[in-house]
């Protein structure tokens, strides 16, 4: 299943502040579920890798303590025009991207 | 036949295990998705060692780190970590200190990339948040108290 993602920012000076929201569970599998006595299955996006015109700017790993339908802002060196591309990965294989002309 | 290939696997991944333990392949290359081990630490010190291969970070106040002073929910704690007046930063990382496993995430920055970070984290109860970045090859801290009214793990 894709991930979707949401994407805005706009290149400044040669700076561009991209925000991204992503619309996923976050589940970190440490949660109980009452009912059962189980935990829920993990399910969290591990992998986020951004490129600014195909290059690797930022990759970041996350673990299931990054809030649920997570929100992440990062600065980049980029000119207007430029497209920076968000692809994502969960700990279940599922992945998500976005483009953006920034 | 499967017994056979069963053995096989494990070797396999005795071998790689053994290649990254004596450093020949550095975790990055050989895991080029994730960390498991730092994220399974359950102390910032483990976890730092297992990212950055130390734990010892000088605190710098040249990190803003921007944090709720109280969280009414504990499951989304806005964090920012702005490190962008310091020159050659390479990695962010942020924990909460009393998290079962405290480290949060991680950023690898390439050149194109500012050493900025904004999210929103989960956290159990009152505890500090650490921003760890990684600069010039060297480590700085910066560290928040922030108070947790309704704890976030759960939920």
């Amino acid at each position: 299943m894709a991930i979707n993602i949401r994407m805005r920012g706009k290149a400044k000076g040669g700076v561009a502040e991209v925000k991204a929201l992503i619309k996923h569970e976050m589940e970190s599998g440490a949660r109980m579920n009452k009912k059962t006595g189980k935990p829920y299955p993990a399910k969290f996006i591990n992998n986020v890798k951004v490129t600014v015109n195909g290059v690797e700017a930022v990759n970041s790993d996350w673990s299931g303590a990054v809030s649920a339908n997570p929100y992440m802002a990062i600065m980049l060196n980029a000119n207007s025009g430029d497209e920076v591309k968000v692809s994502l990965t969960d700990n279940t294989g599922d992945t998500g991207e976005q483009t953006l002309k920034v | 036949m499967k017994r056979r290939s069963f053995l096989k696997g494990t070797l396999a991944t005795g071998a790689a295990a053994v290649a990254v333990n004596a450093g020949l392949l550095t975790p990055s290359t050989v895991l080029a998705d994730w960390n498991a081990k730092a994220f399974a630490a359950k102390t910032t010190d483990d976890a730092l060692n297992s990212v950055y291969g130390s734990a010892a970070a000088a605190a710098s106040g040249d990190i803003k780190l921007k944090a709720p002073a109280i969280a009414e929910n504990g499951a989304v704690t806005p964090v920012t970590v702005d490190a962008t007046s310091m020159s050659g930063v390479e990695s962010i990382a942020i924990l909460a200190s009393k998290n079962p496993m405290p480290l949060v995430c991680t950023y690898n920055f390439g050149a194109a990339a500012q050493g900025y970070v904004s999210t929103r984290i989960k956290m159990g109860e009152t505890m500090n948040v650490i921003a760890i970045v990684k600069a010039g090859g060297k480590l700085f801290k910066a560290e928040q108290e922030v108070k947790v009214t309704i704890g976030g793990c759960g939920g």
